[in-house]
């Protein structure tokens, strides 16, 4: 405690730098392509809690398939980390294949299905740990997608600044980072410019309007489930094959909860889904560096920590009406 | 009626394939052909969230009771936690199992502990971080002054951060980071000892702290690293279980070092190399070790032990691959702040905010 209280300019010095925009897009991405599997797999009228689950099954498969990739196969590094995300995205679609069998053809509960498919998810990564790798808990290390666009260049003067943020900001992320933006830009257009998406809407909506007028429902919903599932699997594999490089036990940490808020905050829309999840990653981002000074304004560490928890509520509560959810989600359909 | 047939036949597919997963972890090992004819001592311990494969404070407990089973020939099981509310039920399992000495691992199970040693009375409890406070007849607390620990690593940090010509990866500022998991007692004494170790040796260090709030979260103990290495931290050293793994990646990627917790990272990290100086070591396995040996010997007793620097509780890891690259002054400092640890001439706080 010897240091003197840090003034506003010093606080506001090591918050607003090019970082702090660069990691919340880190932090969102994984939560973003969970949303937006969220919010196509809702859109049809199936509810899917599953994601924490499909994400911690893709991230799981994927380590293994790019730690497995180079001896295997005899590729390099880079190209593992491909085939890991690859296998990540498999994983994730044949695990939302159990969702959608139980929760379409079945017409089982959905958030049942989606919970047994998160116990299912944690139980069953911890135990292959121990079957793959003869130990428990976290798996060793393996390759990771290198950042798309390094640029070494230094630029001096007010130019230079520009670049630095420019560069800082948005330039030197890894490649599922952007996949995920055009992911949410090319998904809204999708949803509501094509004929696809006016029969996707149409099933959570109307499941027995879409029917008559010949759309199969099954088929409609079994392909949003399964699109989920793969982005999902995207999702788990930025946080293993490009965020950490290792799978550990119940990595995703919620993630896949925030992304149904988020989901839900951005009124299940693809965009909408991107911006809340941009939103939770700057709320986090920008708790990690105000954390900084928690010794040094005497403020417990804690405090720090609730404070994205308490930016989604008040947001959610003060700037939003009253979100609507498609109106048939949750409820299996049933032909006449 | 159908439909609910079909419902039925979902759920129940479900549950048995959760069972199926879960089973695998608990430990789905068929029964144990029935007591072998010299009873063997059972010892048995339950997992903090983190689980086994934290590479440091579950493995480390776990590595004192492979140490029991080889030298002392006792029978021995872990149990990992998923959640909080796994531990009623997994010390329940040992106990139900006749399992007479169980670990509880972790802080966090304070209140699980207690309620145990009132529903077993006929099991020992060996409760590591966890203070009894209590009059439990068969509860031992087992505690570690991590602040002295910490301390070491503090001594190390505060020295190598202004000596920039042991490693090119350390910068000119003055700066030292603390990346904790979540803000409980045995995390913050590290982070005290930390400091107070860093202060003692270079007085005008900045140390920044930062928690993730979680002993899981890979991808946020990353975020903690880059965002202290964006702030001329060049030197990490993370208290926090799985998050600190991610800020050890954040090191590698970025050129800064690391130092790790519990057990010697060095050997245990995914990927290692010479990125990790040394590690601020809590011998859980010398503590874990030494309480089922008191058992078997009949001298177990319930209340609390410390295990510090004296007890040979806590340590500082080998320097490998900085062995040659550590100036003699540091290992000189490390040799000196031990003895006066040890004689009691420096004594370590366990509040950050009284380093």
């Amino acid at each position: 405690m010897a240091s003197p209280p840090p003034g506003i300019a010093e606080i506001l010095n090591t918050v607003l730098q090019p970082d702090l925009i660069a990691s919340s897009l880190r932090i969102a991405t994984p939560l973003a392509l969970a949303a937006i599997g969220g919010t196509i797999c809702e859109r049809s009228g199936v509810v899917n809690i599953a994601l924490e689950g499909l994400m911690l099954i893709a991230a799981f498969f994927g380590t293994a398939a790019a730690l497995a990739a180079p001896t295997a196969l005899g590729v390099s590094p880079v190209a593992a980390a491909w085939i890991g995300v690859l296998a990540a995205v498999i994983a994730g679609v044949v695990m939302s294949g159990l969702h959608a069998f139980t929760s379409i053809t079945l017409k089982a509960d959905q958030v049942v299905s989606g919970t047994a498919i998160n116990i299912l998810a944690l139980g069953l990564t911890g135990f292959l740990i121990q079957v793959f790798y003869d130990r428990q808990g976290t798996t060793d290390g393996a390759a990771t997608l290198p950042p798309l666009f390094v640029f070494d260049v230094k630029a001096s003067g007010a130019l230079g600044t520009v670049w630095e943020w420019v560069n800082g900001m948005f330039l030197g992320h890894t490649p599922l980072v952007y996949v995920t933006i055009v992911i949410a830009i090319v998904a809204q257009w999708a949803m509501y410019r094509t004929r696809w998406g006016l029969r996707l809407r149409a099933l959570g909506e109307h499941p027995r309007a879409a029917d008559t007028v010949g759309i199969n429902v099954v088929k409609g919903r079994y392909v949003a489930v399964l699109m989920s599932g793969a982005l999902a699997g995207l999702a788990g594999a930025n946080l293993t094959l490009e965020q950490v490089g290792s799978f550990s036990e119940n990595m995703t940490s919620g993630r896949g909860f925030i992304a149904l808020a988020a989901n839900i905050f951005g009124r299940w829309t693809p965009v909408g889904s991107y911006l809340a999840s941009l939103l939770f990653g700057f709320a986090e981002a920008l708790e990690i560096r105000l954390q900084t000074f928690a010794a040094a304004i005497n403020i417990p560490p804690q405090f720090f920590l609730m404070l994205p928890y308490v930016l989604t509520v008040v947001v959610l509560a003060g700037f939003m009406g009253r979100a609507v959810g498609p109106a048939a989600v949750g409820k299996p359909y049933e032909k006449e | 009626m159908r439909r609910g047939i079909r419902t039925v036949l979902a759920l129940v597919l479900i549950a048995a394939l959760s069972m199926l997963a879960l089973g695998g972890c608990g430990g789905t090992t068929p029964a144990e052909p029935t007591t072998p004819p010299a009873a063997k001592l059972k010892a048995g311990m339950v997992t903090d969230i983190g689980g086994l494969g934290d590479k440091s404070f579950n493995d480390l407990s776990y590595a004192g009771l492979q140490k029991a089973e080889k030298e002392l020939g006792v029978e021995i099981k872990a149990v990992s936690s998923k959640a909080m509310t796994d531990y009623d039920s997994n010390i329940a399992l040992l106990a139900n199992d006749k399992y007479e000495v169980i670990f509880c691992v972790g802080f966090l199970m304070g209140d699980a502990i207690s309620k145990a040693a009132t529903d077993f009375p006929s099991v020992k409890f060996g409760g590591i971080d966890i203070f009894n406070g209590g009059t439990q007849p068969n509860q031992l607390g087992l505690l570690f002054k991590e602040q002295e620990a910490g301390y070491l690593a503090g001594v190390t940090a505060g020295l190598l951060t202004k000596d920039t010509a042991v490693d090119p990866r350390i910068n000119k500022e003055n700066v030292i980071g603390f990346v904790g998991g979540m803000p409980i007692p045995p995390v913050q004494k590290f982070e005290a000892g930390f400091i107070a170790g860093a202060k003692s040796v270079n007085p005008d260090v900045v140390v920044k702290s930062l928690y993730s709030g979680s002993f899981t979260d890979q991808a946020k103990g990353k975020e903690l690293g880059l965002s202290l290495i964006s702030q001329k931290v060049d030197i990490i050293f993370a208290a926090a279980g799985q998050s600190g793994i991610g800020a050890y990646q954040a090191c590698k990627e970025k050129n800064a070092l690391f130092i790790g917790v519990d057990s010697d990272q060095y050997l245990t990290l995914p990927t290692p190399g010479d990125t990790v100086i040394t590690s601020a070591m809590k011998r859980v396995d010398v503590g874990v070790f030494d309480t089922i040996k008191a058992v078997k010997d009949g001298t177990y007793k319930a209340g609390n032990m410390t295990f510090g620097l004296k007890e040979g509780g806590v340590d500082l890891a080998p320097w490998h691959d900085f062995e040659s690259k550590v100036p003699q002054t540091l290992k000189d400092a490390i040799e000196k702040a031990k003895a006066a640890i040890i004689d009691g001439s420096v004594v370590v706080p366990e509040d950050p905010t009284k380093a």
